[in-house]
């Protein structure tokens, strides 16, 4: 099952400079790392999702020696590997032009999985679902909302829930991040085991 | 005989098309030849077979085992080789190597770039580059790289040029010489059959027509030419369709030595082509529906 | 051993083949104990089905010509000389008559026929 979640960073060799260099600009935009990091993490798993879906791949690996379970699997791990490679190297970037004056910290590393985990729990159950026309739409609305929207849901959120921000900011990190993880793997749980209901079903 | 591929009684539905109580076997050690026209269900039941889609009810097993227990070590057994592109198109020919390699256990290396050699593909270029017949090999090649106890194959030969379908001929006959390969094909080109096939299975809307040897097709089955004051409501039973013209008819006969009696020297008996057995035979459905 | 086929002939492929090795057999060609080729090989260079070989070895070891032992191959069968014999004179007796017939269409007679054989049979020794 790891070759096919080397697989999904081996067909995407080529495009390794183009996501380094993505990462450069946006450093040089003084985008938050967090967010930096989910924004490239979600753009790598989605165009390997992108990639199977518009070239059968799907008929390739069926015929494949490996199972339906293990095609979605690995998917679902991949994300949270590639997530953390992506981490990783913005953080490592990030330490060679700042030094340690705005690290990526423990608390950026656990939002930037939480959007990462909690985005593919919504979206993949739909790409298994719909075919590949669907795909594309949903990436481009993801690029326009993930561009636009970083400031403008901070704000909205300040602005009309403030009680809850407040509520929330009540609780101490450490209740919160850890009640948000919980939801989340259990989001991300339950999103898995559908995909496999729906990708087990799925005819080629 | 053992049976390589057994389907009992499969049934599949889809909107306007349906493959019905559909009941064959594949014997191990020989070539199946599968035909029938385009709609017959050829596709949907190699992609049965492959579990790329699930029937509504019916068993299918391959090497006596299913996919509900065993799908990965089936598919370890069988080489694929399918009518459409399924592999990146931008990669190269040897990135998709690098790929499903490591998808199979008894992966041969050397007889891979063996085959490519023999088949004169590009290793570097991008798959989008090849033509039609050049994703054919590309797919063959990497069937028979892994050792492989059962060749599956979907129109192989539809995109090839005469002379590499002569040369996907040989191929196949130095596979068969160890006995306990076993392929099955679909194709529409029947007469490359001629060659190779030692059973052929014939689908027809869906439906099974006839498994038989070869050689066994001539013995049964054969067109008929006579006069037509030949023809009663009687006599055209003994046909699968008839085609009347002002000079005569002609007809395909599933019972060659009974027309034989039947009709003695006032008819002229002649060897049909696999194709002659399709055409009647849809003929005849639509007649008769 | 050298087999011939033709696809266009009437005769189905399984029978010339053992047509073709019944002959061989009988004139000597193929002796007692002989291997022949495995039927996947001979199918292979035929360009024909395995199954189509299969058949014509199978009506061969029907008739005796032939016996198979698994895992080894098939091989010429020890002939009844007696029978051989027999067909021999018939072949040799179809020949004949071949000739005759030949000599008829060309008006030659009986007498000339006989001499010409006189002299191609010593001619041979």
């Amino acid at each position: 099952m790891f070759n096919l979640i080397w697989k999904d960073l081996f067909i995407q060799k080529k495009l390794i400079l183009l996501y380094l260099a993505i990462i450069g600009l946006y450093f040089w935009l003084g985008t938050p790392l967090f967010w930096l990091a989910f924004i490239t993490s979600i753009s790598f798993i989605m165009n390997a999702f992108y990639y199977d879906e518009k070239d059968n791949i799907n008929i390739l690996l069926n015929s494949l020696p490996y199972t339906r379970k293990q095609i979605v699997t690995s998917k679902y791990i991949g994300a949270i590997i590639f997530t953390a490679l992506f981490i990783g190297v913005i953080a490592g970037g990030s330490f060679i032009i700042n030094g340690m004056e705005s690290p990526f910290s423990w608390k950026g590393v656990l939002q930037t999985f939480g959007l990462v985990m909690a985005w593919i729990s919504l979206i993949f159950p739909f790409f298994y679902k719909f075919k590949q026309q669907y795909l594309v739409i949903g990436g481009i609305i993801f690029f326009v909302i993930a561009m636009l929207s970083f400031k403008a849901v901070i704000h909205l959120l300040k602005e009309r829930f403030g009680e809850v921000v407040q509520w929330f900011i009540g609780l101490s990190d450490l209740q919160l991040y850890s009640s948000a993880s919980l939801v989340i793997l259990l989001l991300y749980g339950g999103s898995w085991l559908l995909s496999m209901r729906i990708y087990e079903r799925k005819v080629f | 005989m053992e049976n390589v591929i057994e389907l009992q009684h499969v049934t599949k539905s889809f909107k306007g098309f349906q493959v019905k109580d559909l009941s064959i076997s594949v014997k191990k050690g020989f070539v199946t030849g599968f035909i029938g026209g385009n709609g017959a269900g050829k596709s949907t039941t190699i992609k049965l077979i492959m579990n790329l889609l699930k029937q509504d009810s019916g068993s299918i097993s391959v090497f006596g085992l299913t996919h509900d227990t065993d799908e990965r070590a089936i598919k370890e057994r069988i080489g694929f080789v399918y009518d459409e592109n399924i592999f990146y198109e931008n990669l190269t020919l040897k990135d998709m190597k690098k790929i499903i390699r490591p998808a199979y256990k008894k992966w041969n290396d050397a007889m891979f770039h063996k085959y490519v050699d023999q088949f004169e593909l590009p290793l570097g270029k991008k798959i989008k580059t090849f033509s039609k017949g050049m994703k054919m090999k590309a797919s063959l090649a990497i069937a028979l790289s892994h050792q492989a106890e059962l060749i599956i194959m979907d129109e192989p030969t539809s995109g090839l040029d005469p002379v590499f379908r002569r040369e996907l001929l040989n191929i196949l006959h130095e596979l068969m010489q160890d006995g306990d390969k076993t392929i099955f094909f679909s194709t529409h080109i029947t007469t490359d059959l001629d060659r190779i096939a030692d059973y052929i299975i014939f689908v027809n809307n869906g439906e099974h027509v006839f498994t038989k040897e070869f050689y066994k097709i001539q013995e049964d089955y054969a067109i008929v030419k006579g006069p037509l004051d030949l023809l009663d409501a009687d006599t055209e039973r003994e046909f699968v369709a008839v085609q009347k013209s002002n000079i005569g008819f002609e007809a395909l006969t599933a019972y060659k030595d009974r027309v034989a009696d039947l009709f003695g020297e006032a008819v002229v008996l002649e060897k049909p082509t696999l194709e002659d057995i399709m055409y009647y035979t849809e003929k005849g459905r639509c007649l008769n529906v | 051993m050298q087999i011939l086929i033709s696809n266009s002939s009437k005769e189905p492929i399984y029978e010339q083949i053992t047509t073709q090795i019944k002959k061989q057999i009988l004139t000597g060609d193929l002796q007692e104990g002989q291997a022949l080729p495995s039927m996947r090989q001979l199918a292979k260079d035929l360009q024909i089905s395995v199954i189509t070989t299969k058949r014509a070895y199978e009506e061969l070891e029907k008739n005796g010509f032939i016996y198979s032992i698994v895992g080894k191959g098939s091989f010429v069968s020890e002939q009844n000389t007696e029978m051989i014999k027999e067909r021999k004179m018939k072949v040799i007796e179809e020949k004949l008559l071949e000739a005759i017939q030949n000599s008829r269409d060309m008006g030659i007679g009986l007498a000339e026929l006989k001499e010409m054989l006189t002299l191609l049979y010593s001619e041979d020794e």
